[in-house]
């Protein structure tokens, strides 16, 4: 057996996954002055303009315009896509995909294995977590405590606001603003600091959010306990997507972690086109691709690491990370990966990078598969446990009259006010989405209907147009994004039988849904028919036991899907006993080891986790920096 | 096929369109897709289908539109499926296949798979059109006018502005 030949620089941290954790982690470390090196498993797609062109074509062309669609699928590196997703049956696992599916339900999540990760196709929900967030344990005695609280993580927050830049108003978001009966009586006290404020004005509002805006005030009971009844409330929710930036009220700027910023300055598209795409021009196709990039995805934030790095900086795409290897004091002394010349073909030439931190960052997924084929983080056994996602149900229905959908980002607005609340002690909370692209993601709209009313109403001509305005302006959505409590029985694990063609392990994924988030989503469609019902909606929702996300509650059947919010995995804590890492990141077993991304958050909540993770970030960044001048004092 | 012979057929293709797809064919040739459907329709289709397809022309376009599509177009085990697919071609930029028992009484192509015919047939589908939108990830309306009245549905817009 030859040597693995060592790549000829140490760096100072090597990061695996160019994602979101990676690149604003990347940007934090080159900028304390700190050499660092990216290993990207795919292909990148941002070098020029040219190529992120083609991937929009890519979308065009595409009969199943899936959030991974526009990008490749390399059979070498296959990426999961929610086409892949079916009902698993009896003891064998579903191996259809890339995942392989042991259940009992589907885990219905994707994720994108690209230069920029899967920002690339998010919807750029950024979204705070509530107080109560942090702390399940000891407010309802269930999941677990988070090892520090909302104002730990308030400062760094910000930070993360204004890295992706996202478009809000702090006047509306507070807990209380938005309707939200919170569990703690003080937790909208100081939601936001003093004085600050999101970097850009919120998106405006659709036409449907407006029309939703109709049942504003209607009481809808949640829960036992009368004085859980909420009273709805659509509110604005907070994106990552380019508005019109705010001047700050005095000419000192906005307070943003420690310092003062001045105006932000909003990022167009990577590349040599980087003038092209300042604010949202409305291409409602957010998910899976913004043609202009007003939308944020990481190579905006990997364009500054690699900016203020310069030689500091390196990032090698097509790079498959292998192993994390151990010294014989359990510290990391290498990475092993693939380097791969053909996107596709499997042939690659085996590599070593070599640092003094090592952080993994590829995603709640990735970085347990990495860890396990790696056989380390092993003493509390909680790595690859614990996967949580947003369970996403769908109530669709027909408005009374036009409503003007498929228009603007995919989702404005939203019903906040489940997020939280007493009730949370038997029912998961919840957030209602209202989507802007009617019946899109529920039936395929509009093409469906076109196929619908010519193969089977028999129209044509004008009458076609007509009733296809007619249906259509009518869509209307909502999206349920349901809280999982940690269970340590939803887990990834691996196994040897499954690979891809390039040897490595492909998941293992077991996974269910407990009572408490089938009751929050029993509780959601509730709400839904009564908004339903409030508005004048016929409801069109159709759930069957042939769908691959069926289940019941109480004698209903219900359809749930994967939100790719993938969480959980390598989750953070306060002893090697209940946690693969420390509030820091950084690993209980491997002291220059670090994981981070979403996989380190203890419980998922309600709110999108990119942000959060996002935040999360900055107080890894901060301990890496402290580590390494730490190590180089040594 | 002559040149001569082939703009009277593709004259044809584009009144029978017309009919079917209630835009009249000026419309259809500014989305700019009409010579490749044509082709991809000449590449479908056996020749004497295509020819019986397109012999109603010279009778549409004037009253008793309705009266001919419904009684020799969709009804018809030949002309029906052919009909029902150009539509969804207009509309959606999207070929879709002839039944399976269509093709065993009539031919099959090697051209007759399910499939969007180029970018410029998926943005300029009359779909987004006929439901007051745009294509989605294509000719964007602008900042913010997503939170705009939605346009009228064609015929009211026209009875309000005359």
């Amino acid at each position: 057996m030859t040597a693995i030949p060592d790549d000829e620089r140490c760096y100072d941290v090597v990061i695996v996954g160019a994602g979101f954790a990676g690149g604003i982690l990347a940007k934090e470390l080159v900028s304390e002055g700190h050499s660092v090196l990216i290993l990207e498993a795919g292909e990148d797609h941002g070098k020029t303009w040219e190529t992120y062109r083609s991937y929009l074509d890519q979308y065009y062309l595409s009969l199943a315009k899936t959030p991974n669609s526009p990008y490749p699928n390399l059979p070498t590196l296959p990426s999961p896509s929610v086409l892949d997703i079916t009902a698993v049956r009896g003891t064998e696992p579903d191996t259809n995909g890339y995942f392989v599916q042991r259940g009992p339900l589907p885990f219905g999540s994707n994720y994108l294995m690209a230069y920029g990760g899967t920002s690339l196709h998010w919807l750029g929900t950024s979204l705070r977590m509530m107080p109560a967030d942090f702390e399940m344990q000891s407010r309802f005695g269930l999941g677990v405590d988070w090892p520090f609280k909302y104002d730990d993580l308030k400062k760094d927050y910000e930070r993360a606001e204004w890295e992706i830049g996202v478009s809000a108003d702090a006047v509306e978001q507070t807990p209380k603003a938005l309707g939200i009966k919170t569990s703690g009586p003080k937790d909208s006290n100081d939601y936001f600091a003093k004085d600050y404020d999101y970097p850009m004005h919120s998106i405006p509002s659709s036409y449907v959010d407006e029309f939703f805006a109709r049942a504003d005030g209607m009481a809808i009971e949640v829960g036992e306990d009368a004085s859980d009844t909420v009273h709805l409330k659509v509110s604005r929710t907070p994106q990552g997507r380019n508005s019109t930036p705010r001047s700050p009220k005095n000419g000192q700027g906005i307070p943003v972690g420690d310092e003062v910023r001045k105006q932000f300055q909003p990022r167009g598209a990577t590349g040599p086109f980087a003038y092209m795409g300042q604010r949202c021009e409305g291409n409602s196709s957010c998910i899976p691709i913004c043609p202009i990039q007003a939308k944020y995805n990481a190579m905006k934030t990997l364009e500054d690491a690699n900016h203020i790095g310069k030689s500091l900086m390196e990032t090698i795409t097509q790079a498959i990370a292998s192993k994390v290897e151990l010294d014989e004091n359990g510290r990391v002394s290498g990475i092993t990966y693939k380097k791969y010349p053909f996107p596709g073909v499997p042939q690659y030439e085996l590599r070593r990078a070599r640092g003094k931190h090592y952080v993994l960052a590829g995603g709640a997924v990735e970085n347990v598969t990495l860890a396990l084929a790696s056989g380390i983080c092993k003493s509390s056994d909680e790595l690859g446990r614990n996967l949580m996602d947003h369970p996403y149900m769908m109530t669709w229905g027909a408005a009374p009259e036009p409503v003007g959908p498929f228009r603007g980002p995919g989702s404005t607005s939203s019903y906040a006010n489940f997020r939280d609340g007493g009730f949370r002690d038997k029912t998961a909370a919840f957030r209602l989405e209202i989507g802007n692209w009617g019946w899109n993601f529920a039936a395929g709209s509009p093409n469906s209907d076109v196929a619908r009313l010519v193969e089977q109403e028999n129209l044509y001509g004008s009458a076609l147009r007509d009733k296809l305005y007619h249906d259509v302006q009518r869509q209307v959505r909502l999206g349920t994004l349901v809280e999982q409590l940690p269970r340590s029985t939803n887990r990834i694990t691996i196994d040897p039988a499954y690979r891809t063609p390039m040897g490595e392990y492909r998941p293992v994924i077991s996974y269910d849904l407990d009572d408490y988030s089938r009751a929050g989503l029993a509780a959601a469609y509730e709400a839904c028919v009564r908004i339903f019902q409030r508005l004048g909606i016929k409801n069109h929702t159709a759930y069957s036991p042939s769908d691959a996300g069926y289940f019941t509650y109480e004698g209903k059947g219900y359809t749930f899907f994967g939100a790719g919010h993938l969480v959980g995995t390598h989750r953070i804590g306060t002893h090697k006993s209940n946690s693969v890492t420390n509030d820091q990141m950084r690993s209980w077993d491997h002291d220059n080891l670090w994981l981070v991304g979403a996989g380190s958050m203890p419980t998922i909540a309600t709110s999108n986790p990119t942000l959060t993770l996002s935040a999360m970030v900055y107080r890894a960044a901060r301990a890496i920096t402290a580590a390494v001048r730490e190590g180089g004092a040594k | 096929m002559t040149t001569h012979d082939d703009t009277i057929a593709y004259d044809a293709f584009l009144t029978v369109s017309a009919a079917l797809t209630g835009y009249n064919a000026a419309e259809l040739q500014a989305t700019g897709c009409a010579a490749e459907y044509w082709h991809h329709v000449q590449q479908v289709l056996p020749e004497d289908i295509l020819k019986k397809f397109l012999s109603p022309a010279p009778r549409l376009g004037k009253k008793d539109d309705d009266k001919i599509i419904r009684e020799s177009y969709l009804p018809d085990r030949c002309l029906g499926p052919v009909a029902r697919s150009l539509i969804q071609l207009w509309y959606t930029g999207q070929w879709v296949p002839l039944p399976q028992e269509w093709r065993e009484n009539y031919g099959a192509s090697r051209f007759d798979v399910v499939k969007i015919i180029s970018t410029r047939a998926y943005k300029e589908g009359l779909v987004w059109d006929a439901i007051g939108a745009h294509p989605q990830g294509a000719k964007q309306q602008g900042f913010g006018a997503w939170s705009l009245e939605p346009p009228k549905q064609r015929g009211q817009a026209d009875d309000r502005n005359s």
